[in-house]
């Protein structure tokens, strides 16, 4: 390193520490302003999308809120290693959890009786992610409607590769346009969506279920074809891409993957709202706004009142799907 | 290609590229050398601090770190018999044996040299096949990894000389344990005994420890503290055993070439790549009965091994974006914070990334072995520490590698566990390898065995239609069958001969 780099170096540094101490002297009576460094426990090892997402949004939190943001990455027990850790915190808003629908399903199946949404306070919600169906370039199937009709021809007899076991969110999508559309596929588990893809454009499964994001580079590669979106509207950056509902397939398009953000039971409703404002805050800068948009996912300013009812639709609906694949029984 | 390895060395021509080059290569070599770290942790920490920094500055660190990291378990594979990871288990084998003989200093020098040889060749192999192989690569189906991994396990029959039998009883062991967790396919919980901490089976690293690393505390307690290893000194930092290293060029040169293929296949790493070429070395030396006793050719080839999959597992990576192991798929999360999204594009987008790293994998193999050859000077000396303090570090170690790999107390029980277990096997003469061997292919080889017929209609004839399946499978077949079939023929020249 030479001398001017790092008097540089040391000089980006000395300006971030002016910058916090300035935005956290000068922060309103409103304001989030925790009294020591606050940490985000993830249930995923590092370096997922999981993990990406937390240390982007923490590296423009800190500044806001003039703390150090630390993120603990607790994997293990289908995320209960990390529910516990933030359901023993004090809800003093220093010890934070980022969940995805995984949860939610988790605490419906193998958690069940461990966890419930209720030990929880649900504060933000920061991005929502649809599910694709997606085939190899060179594929014959073109629509959701041809898939359709192959699995009509084949008896079920087609193979779609996506991540969890059955009950898994991207599983649980599947059996919902197997509902709207009378017929059944076959489910093929895998546990990351790079082998998701490999399997695809191999020829080892005939459909791949995904978050854009990953898929995205194969797409602009032209290796891969959508087939469908589930979600309200298309995606900006495949407006090609017809949703379920465009092409007639009625699926609830709440079912959506997201990433949010929560903490212990007995958190105040206006500490809530602080931290909810803060993080969303922190979404809108320059360096999030494009992590996020090469990501694929799309914004959310849900607060802990929207969220939390969010949070209360995406449970029923999950318990609904789960009760009717015979998963869990009431 | 030669135009664009020169955008590669222009790379170097920013000081900051360089100090990213030593910085990640001292890190990982450290990291590597605490058991419980390793490789993918060690990229995990080094992330954030990539941040600020530009791109290529950024992955030059993180795959020096990733290939010192993998060389850093050797040492203590080679020092106090505890492999980091599963790719040094290998590497014990041989390495501990040699500490044990007074040889420490010959076998971290072997094992260094090895390394920097395996990742000079395998980077060779990378710039050229990188494309064409991964592309090639994609063919594997659940049938192929299945067939791999029972390839794999048949190793099983080459590592336990002497008892057959109790090498099938490790082997059973191990693929009993790698059943704990969830089920993949249905997310049933199985042998979890109601604890969501057994939903993700039995964590890897706290198993090694215990089963290699506390078992041999336990044993240096019950020896008593009168043994103490007498050790050679190794000359000067120049004064390399050339004789010896060339000998090995055949098993390192062998070594790395099939290190590297293993390494590209996505989800095969470089523990199967270590097991694969060490059993392939014994099988072709001409002093096999030397393998597990203290060979150096044993040594190389793990090492060779191990650090080429580095390389291959690169190779899907800047290819197609698909990680060839858990390391590289860490390395994705890094290059996406840093606005690259690795993917089939790439090579046409940003061609910096891969040939810088081409390049800094060429650049960092002198330095890595300086780094491992000075290295090698201090840590040879750990055989000079009396018994009982050693047993006191490496527990301590134990302890505190199994703690770091997930922050949770439940690591450590499993690690205390199996310490227990694995003087109670050493005990009964099982051999520990098989254990290992089938824990880490238990579950590949179960999900692709249920993958392939869930996608096959439930026919079984995924299994013989493939040609690449079937050669495998045979493979497979054969190194099960062989070493009982020369046993066997060995007996009858013997019979014969009377």
């Amino acid at each position: 390193m030479t001398i001017s780099n790092l008097k540089k170096l040391m000089l980006s540094v000395s300006c971030a520490a002016t910058l916090a101490l300035g935005l956290a002297q000068g922060a309103a009576a409103e304001d989030w302003a925790p009294d020591g460094p606050v940490e985000f426990v993830l249930h995923t090892k590092p370096g997922g999308g999981v993990d990406v997402y937390t240390r982007t949004l923490a590296k423009e939190l800190e500044p806001l809120i003039g703390q150090k943001v630390v993120v603990v990455n607790a994997p293990g027990g289908g995320g209960a290693t990390q529910m516990a850790k933030v359901r023993a915190a004090k809800p003093d808003g220093l010890t934070l959890g980022v969940n995805t629908v995984t949860h939610f399903t988790g605490m419906l199946t193998n958690l069940r009786g461990t966890f419930s949404p209720d030990d929880f306070e649900w504060i933000a919600l920061s991005q929502i992610d649809p599910i694709l169906f997606f085939v190899a370039k060179d594929s014959e199937l073109n629509s959701i409607t041809d898939l359709v009709d192959l699995a009509k021809a084949n008896g079920g007899e087609v193979n779609i590769g996506g991540f969890g076991p059955v009950g898994s969110m991207q599983n649980i999508g599947m059996t919902m346009l197997e509902e709207a559309a009378g017929v059944k596929f076959n489910w093929v588990a895998f546990e990351s969506t790079p082998d998701i893809i490999a399997s695809v454009l191999g020829g080892h499964v005939d459909i791949g279920v995904s978050n854009l994001g990953p898929a995205l580079e194969f797409f602009e590669a032209d290796r891969l074809k959508g087939l469908g979106v589930l979600g309200e509207k298309r995606l900006g950056t495949l407006p090609d891409m017809q949703t379920f509902g465009e092409q007639g397939y009625d699926v609830d398009t709440n079912w959506l993957q997201v990433r949010g953000v929560f903490g212990p039971k007995g958190m105040p409703l206006e500490l809530q709202q602080q931290i909810a404002d803060a993080i969303h805050k922190a979404m809108a800068t320059e360096s999030y706004q494009t992590y996020a948009r090469a990501s694929g996912v799309e914004d959310s300013d849900f607060g802990p009142v929207e969220y939390s009812e969010f949070v209360k639709n995406l449970t029923t609906l999950a318990e609904q799907q789960l009760t009717a694949a015979g998963l869990i029984s009431n | 290609m030669f135009e664009s390895l020169a955008i590669g060395f222009s790379a170097f021509g920013d000081p900051m590229v360089w100090f990213a080059l030593v910085f990640g290569a001292l890190a990982g070599y450290l990291i590597g050398a605490i058991p419980g770290l390793g490789p993918s942790l060690g990229v995990a920490l080094l992330i954030p601090f990539t941040y600020g920094m530009d791109p290529v500055v950024s992955i030059v660190g993180l795959v020096a770190l990733y290939a010192a990291a993998e060389y850093g378990g050797a040492i203590t594979a080679i020092l106090i018999n505890s492999p980091g990871t599963a790719a040094a288990v290998a590497t014990s084998w041989d390495g501990y044996p040699l500490t044990q003989q007074g040889r420490a200093g010959e076998a971290l020098t072997v094992s260094i040299l090895s390394s920097g040889a395996g990742i000079f060749v395998s980077t060779l192999l990378l710039v050229i096949t990188a494309v064409p192989l991964s592309e090639f690569a994609l063919r594997f189906g659940p049938g192929e990894y299945f067939a791999l991994a029972l390839v794999g396990l048949s190793l099983v029959a080459g590592l336990s000389d002497g008892s057959p039998l109790k090498g099938t009883v490790a082997m059973g062991i191990g693929l009993a344990l790698a059943t704990i967790g969830l089920d993949v396919q249905t997310g049933t919980p199985r042998f979890t005994m109601g604890n969501p901490e057994f939903f993700e089976g039995l964590p890897l690293v706290p198993v090694l420890l215990g089963l290699y690393a506390l078992s041999e505390v336990l044993f240096m307690i019950e020896d008593g503290p009168s043994e103490k290893l007498k050790s050679t000194p190794i000359g000067g930092l120049l004064a390399l055993p050339v004789k010896a290293i060339l000998g090995l060029k055949t098993a390192i040169l062998r070594s790395s070439v099939l290190g590297y293929a293993i390494g590209v296949i996505p989800g095969a790493g470089a523990s199967i790549a270590s097991f694969v070429s060490y059993a392939v070395s014994k099988r072709l030396s001409k002093t096999p009965e030397k393998f597990g006793k203290g060979s150096l050719e044993g040594v190389a080839s793990s090492e060779a091994a191990n650090n080429s999959a580095v390389a291959g597992a690169l190779a899907p990576l800047l290819a197609l974006g698909i990680p060839g192991s858990p390391t590289t798929a860490i390395m994705i999360g890094a290059l996406m914070v840093q606005g690259i999204q690795p993917g089939p594009l790439l090579f046409t987008k940003s061609p910096e990334i891969p040939y810088t790293v081409f390049v800094s994998l060429w650049i960092g193999v002198p330095i890595m072995v300086l780094i491992g050859l000075a290295g090698a000077r201090i840590w040879a000396r750990v055989a000079n520490i009396p018994r009982p303090a050693i047993a006191a570090i490496v527990a301590g170690i134990c302890y505190v590698g199994a703690y770091a790999s997930h922050t949770t107390m439940f690591p450590v029980h499993v690690m205390t566990a199996f310490g227990v277990l694995g003087y109670i096997l050493r005990k009964l003469e099982i051999p520990l390898a098989p254990i290992i061997l089938a824990l880490v292919l238990g579950e590949m080889m179960e999900t692709n065995f249920r993958r392939a017929l869930i996608s096959n209609k439930g026919e079984w004839d995924i299994f013989y239609t493939s040609p690449m399946t079937v050669i495998l499978i045979l493979i497979a077949i054969l190194a099960f069958a062989l070493p009982g079939l020369s046993q066997l023929r060995a007996r009858r020249a013997k019979a014969a001969a009377l």
